[in-house]
């Protein structure tokens, strides 16, 4: 069945973010000059300014740092999920990451709960990173 | 410099509101700004200064909503003009 | 540009036709770049996600909100112009209304408005030749926390109220205690509480204690968002809260006029409050009566 649900935006800053997703991996920008951990991606570290950067692959483990239930599907390509959750997973290695809660009924999300990476192959292009209790 | 106490709100322009169907965003500016201009005892000559508010997608059969457009329609030649309110 | 001289009668101007046009649909789906791909669309669910982190920091909820949605709601309920000027809301009505994106129900959303609003500003020299009594500008702030909520590792606050606030009372040289009434930017109503708390009206997790007992409604010690608010009048962005707070220090308000007409303290001095792209701006106008 086609995927109709809107795909991420790919261009020359998001693009190894996204090409990691497809082999499974969680890849960050880290400043070779501060060692921020950054996201999203960017040419520049907002703390040091330093343009000298590597790509790491973090665990994917963190924690629910917020998250919401939607009770309204404003696209209809969501309407079978609701209610559904939408998270901000606060990852070991510092990013905020936008994302789903899944394999776990709204009622159950909590604020600080321990969540682990999960793949979500969409399309032959995307795989697109949620997260499950770990 | 501090501009404590050197400004002042003289007008205030309201339109109809809530549900209004078949008016453009654009006729609610203009209409806005006309009885804010008339509320404070000002003729249209007097306005050399418009700021549009920060603007949502204009709607499918509307174009896209700027200052240039406010002022053109009022017929205002401002010295400053931009879209910028916050 | 009043302050360089480059002018000197400048209009503020919003209008839209949210209410009946396509124009909001667009909005939800085009918010927030990639959010939509994990289903995050509009303003509410930016705010909601805000919301909930602070309900995990600190002590807030909807009963906390609900004093602001039905404490609004009374004042529109005096204001001939306010969308919601018929409708009554009860507590029970507030927990009735049903879930969107929680944590928020319907009734801590605001309004979509078809119409406009504008302001004249001018010279306090200038204002005062001219037919009203002029709301005189008594300080003014900005900030701009700029990191947008996905990213934000302040979520639960303080928000951009914090500084643009100090900012204004310091220009204006008052504090706290010498405000009058509120006139704060309600997109939803844990925007009220939060910037309220960020402002320092109330410590973090104590703004149920602060609203209860209808603090903001009228008859009420610190009378806020006076036409409805955003919530029950109309929504025009920062004009919502402008124009009414311009339009108390005038005493053109009728039914919802402060002062003796709605058993509260004749307003001197009000603050206003705008703020957008999901706390990442945040402005603080202080108005005196002229």
């Amino acid at each position: 069945m086609e995927y109709n649900k809107p795909l991420p935006k790919l261009n020359a800053d998001s693009k190894p973010f996204w090409s990691g997703c497809r082999e499974h991996e969680l890849r960050f920008q880290k400043c070779n000059k501060c060692g921020l951990i950054r996201w999203p991606p960017s040419i520049i570290c907002p703390k040091c300014h330093s343009r000298d950067v590597q790509w790491i692959v973090a665990s994917g483990r963190g924690k629910v740092y917020s998250f919401v239930v939607y009770h309204i599907a404003y696209q209809p390509a969501f309407k079978d999920d609701l209610p559904y959750t939408v998270a901000i997973v606060e990852l070991e290695e510092g990013p905020h990451l936008l994302t789903n809660i899944v394999n776990c009924s709204p009622d159950d999300v909590s604020c600080d709960m321990p969540v682990k990476v999960m793949w979500d192959d969409v399309t032959e292009e995307f795989s697109l990173p949620k997260f499950e209790p770990a | 410099m501090s501009l404590k106490d050197k400004y002042a709100i003289a007008g205030i322009g309201y339109t109809d509101q809530g549900k209004v169907p078949d008016r453009t965003a654009l006729s609610f500016h203009l209409e806005a700004c006309a009885n804010a201009i008339e509320d404070a005892g000002l003729e249209k000559e007097d306005i050399d200064g418009l700021i549009c508010y920060r603007h949502f997608p204009a709607a499918s059969n509307e174009n896209d909503l700027t200052s240039y457009e406010v002022a053109q329609y009022l017929g205002l030649t401002p010295s400053y003009l931009s879209q910028d309110a916050n | 540009m009043l302050d360089a001289g480059l002018c000197n009668y400048v209009v503020i101007s919003y209008g839209h036709n949210a209410f009946s046009s396509d124009s909001m649909m667009k909005m939800l789906m085009d918010f927030g770049g990639d959010d939509g791909v994990f289903g995050q669309f509009g303003a509410a669910s930016g705010y909601a996600m805000a919301a909930r982190r602070a309900m995990h920091t600190f002590h807030t909820g909807p009963e906390t909100w609900k004093h602001i949605a039905v404490g609004e709601r009374k004042w529109a309920n005096l204001n001939p112009r306010a969308m919601m000027y018929k409708r009554k809301m009860t507590f029970e009505d507030y927990y009735n209304s049903r879930p969107l994106v929680e944590p928020f129900r319907l009734y801590d959303n605001c309004l979509m408005t078809d119409g406009g609003r504008a302001i004249v500003i001018t010279t306090e020299e200038r204002a005062r030749d001219l037919k009203h009594r002029p709301a005189v500008i008594m300080g003014m702030g900005q900030h701009n926390t700029a990191t947008a909520v996905n990213y934000s590792t302040h979520l639960a606050g303080p928000t951009g109220a914090k500084k643009s606030g100090e900012m204004a009372l310091s220009m204006a040289e008052i504090t706290l205690d010498d405000i009058d009434a509120c006139e704060i930017y309600d997109c939803f109503t844990y925007t009220v509480e939060i910037n309220l708390q960020s402002y320092g009206f109330f410590g973090p997790g104590e703004g149920e204690d602060w609203l209860k007992g209808g603090t903001i409604e009228p008859g009420g010690r610190m009378p806020l968002n006076t036409s409805g608010g955003q919530l029950s009048e109309a929504y025009f962005m920062g004009l919502t809260s402008l124009s009414e707070a311009a339009m108390q220090l005038m005493g053109r308000c009728g039914d919802r006029q402060l002062g003796p007409e709605t058993n509260t303290k004749a307003p001197e001095i009000i603050l206003c409050s705008d703020s957008g792209g999901v706390s990442r701006c945040h402005s603080s106008f202080i108005l005196r009566r002229g």
